[in-house]
């Protein structure tokens, strides 16, 4: 596996989509600082005001919006609770595989290594590093952010940081490897996409949510990925904190091994 | 083909069978390709060519039987080393450069030493490609570099399914030189073609597939045997001109084509077979010398063949 993934790393680093979903998952962190200084920071509200953003009514209750937000919790609020960076990470894993597919390189793959689950198993470690590049790399340009607009929120405690960056990891690399099964299922960019957005934007889980709910049943979603990205601890208090974790090796285990077994069993 | 004596083929497969749904693409395909040869396997569209030539390569499961490579079973890793694979289109990474695609596929094979991937490139004129992004090839370098992937770690066995497609002359012809040059470095060719006149300027062994069954398989000596010159008179009654052609010509070979025509081999003198027929009263429509290529021999046996008298 490790050739397999040193393959994959030399692709990686010269893919132009990868720059592109990092560079978008950063624009939308500025738009996010930018708005919230306009609608939150004095200076910001003045400005504001001027272009008629912000009316002089609305001012006191927008101040309130950064009330009790630490920069967690806006990285938290911006990019992964509602699942835009799932998305993106989604399209940037389905690009990735689907390129195998469509080039017809993994003819050329398959042709050499007779076990096919250490095809799937570089796949969802390279998704593991691309995952871990783009969290940390996230992360540090919203401190960057945050540290240009003059700390418009208060900085959190590292240790807090270090924990909800690891369940995030496991969390968005096991979706990493729900995309890398659906592509390997179907080999088709479009359903890949499809999958990026439905599952990534929780689009899914919330109909589903509101289907069981029906039965009172909707409390079992809380153990999907996309729901326990929004229930997710922010910090360590007891053992129940570590639940995201199970969830993450959980679905991560889960949709590998059901991608080897599928592609075991294709004809290429 | 020799088949008596014990050795090791390069390729064997044993009952090799797949069957899609209901439909069996490829029957009981016993197959042999002896180390040192370029076997053409030839067989029109959807014969199952490509589908046995993926099996061999371990791309797709077989149903039901074997395939040996080196006298190995296909699965293992050292076989799968020894072996270069192109099928159907080259599998290419259209973004990167040639040498950005071979680098992956030496990657893939572990392979740390660059100048393994600046031999394969120079061995199919690729050399100079620098960073043109492969989507701007022509299809004959895309092919080229199909070949080249397929290259890369020096196998004994190279597969290549359909590798002079879309080329024009002079890259069939420099596919052709390629072919011609790995196969004196001992390399042993497994190449499916429609074009049959290229393949019968390189290939030292056939295999004929139809309907997913090998129907014959032949060396380059027992086909030019087969394909001499010979005789043939269209004439109005078989029936009476064959015993009379018998009886004149006793070290000949004579074969019925069809209702009207019969092929008379080893024929030294044509002239006297006329007579022959003349002074029978047997009425003669058309009569010429005739030799058969790669092509005819071909479309002869994929009409179920004919029969030798």
């Amino acid at each position: 596996m490790f050739n397999l993934l040193r393959m994959d790393l030399y692709r990686l680093r010269r893919s132009r989509s990868v720059y592109v979903c990092f560079g978008l998952l950063l624009a939308a962190s500025v738009v996010v600082f930018v708005m919230l200084w306009l609608l939150a920071v004095p200076q910001g509200q003045e400005n504001a005001l001027r272009i008629g953003m912000l009316t002089e009514d609305g001012v006191e209750t927008s101040r309130s919006i950064l009330d009790g937000v630490d920069v967690l919790e806006l990285f938290r609020q911006t990019a992964l609770d509602g699942g835009m960076y799932n998305v993106t990470m989604g399209i940037c894993i389905m690009l990735f595989v689907c390129a195998d597919y469509q080039g017809g390189f993994i003819k050329n793959i398959m042709a050499f290594h007779e076990n096919r689950y250490l095809y799937v198993g570089s796949k969802v470690v390279t998704a593991g590093i691309l995952n871990a590049v783009f969290l940390a790399g996230h992360f540090a340009f919203t401190l960057l952010l945050n540290w240009m607009f003059k700390d418009m929120v208060p900085w959190t405690d590292i240790r807090d940081v270090m924990f909800y960056l690891a369940w995030a990891w496991l969390l968005t690399t096991a979706f990493g490897a729900l995309e890398i099964f659906v592509c390997i299922c179907t080999r088709s960019a479009a359903a890949g996409s499809l999958a990026a957005v439905l599952l990534g934007s929780g689009m899914v889980v919330m109909v589903l949510y509101g289907l069981l709910n029906m039965f009172h049943a909707g409390g079992w979603l809380n153990y999907t990925i996309y729901l326990s990205f929004s229930t997710g601890p922010s910090r360590y208090t007891s053992v129940q904190d570590l639940r995201t974790f199970a969830v993450g090796a959980g679905f991560l285990i889960l949709y590998t091994a059901a991608a080897g077994i599928v592609l075991k069993k294709q004809d290429i | 083909m020799d088949t008596g004596k014990q050795r090791t083929f390069a390729v064997e497969t044993v009952r090799l069978t797949k069957t899609y749904g209901g439909k069996t693409a490829v029957n009981q395909l016993q197959m042999q390709v002896q180390e040192g040869a370029i076997y053409g396997f030839i067989g029109k569209n959807g014969a199952g060519k490509s589908t046995a030539l993926k099996m061999i390569g371990g791309l797709v499961h077989p149903t039901k039987g074997e395939v040996r490579v080196f006298g190995k079973p296909v699965s293992q890793g050292v076989i799968r080393r020894r072996m270069g694979v192109l099928i159907e289109a080259a599998g290419l990474y259209q973004n990167m450069t040639a040498r950005q695609n071979v680098m992956m596929k030496a990657r893939c094979m572990g392979l740390s030493d660059e100048r393994s991937v600046d031999q394969v490139l120079a061995l199919t004129g690729l050399s100079d490609t620098g960073k043109k992004k492969v989507r701007n090839f022509s299809m004959g370098m895309k092919q080229r570099l199909g070949a080249a992937l397929a290259l890369v770690g020096n196998p004994d066995l190279l597969i290549l399914d359909e590798p002079i497609n879309g080329l024009d002359p002079e890259g069939i012809c420099q596919m052709r030189q390629l072919m011609l040059q790995l196969r004196d470095q001992g390399k042993t060719i497994l190449i499916s073609s429609h074009i049959l006149g290229e393949l019968s300027k390189i290939s030292t062994h056939y295999g004929i597939i139809k309907d997913g069954e090998l129907i014959e398989q032949i060396s380059q000596e027992e086909l030019n045997e087969k394909c001499q010159d010979y005789f043939q008179v269209e004439v109005e009654n078989v029936q009476r001109a064959l015993p009379a052609i018998q009886e004149a010509y006793t070290d000949v070979q004579i074969e019925v084509f069809d209702s009207r025509t019969i092929r008379v081999y080893g024929l030294k003198e044509t002239a006297g077979l006329n007579g022959v027929l003349a002074k029978k009263q047997i009425p003669v429509y058309a009569c010429g010398v005739h030799s058969m290529d790669l092509e005819e021999y071909f479309f002869d046996r994929m009409e179920g063949g004919s029969r030798h008298v």
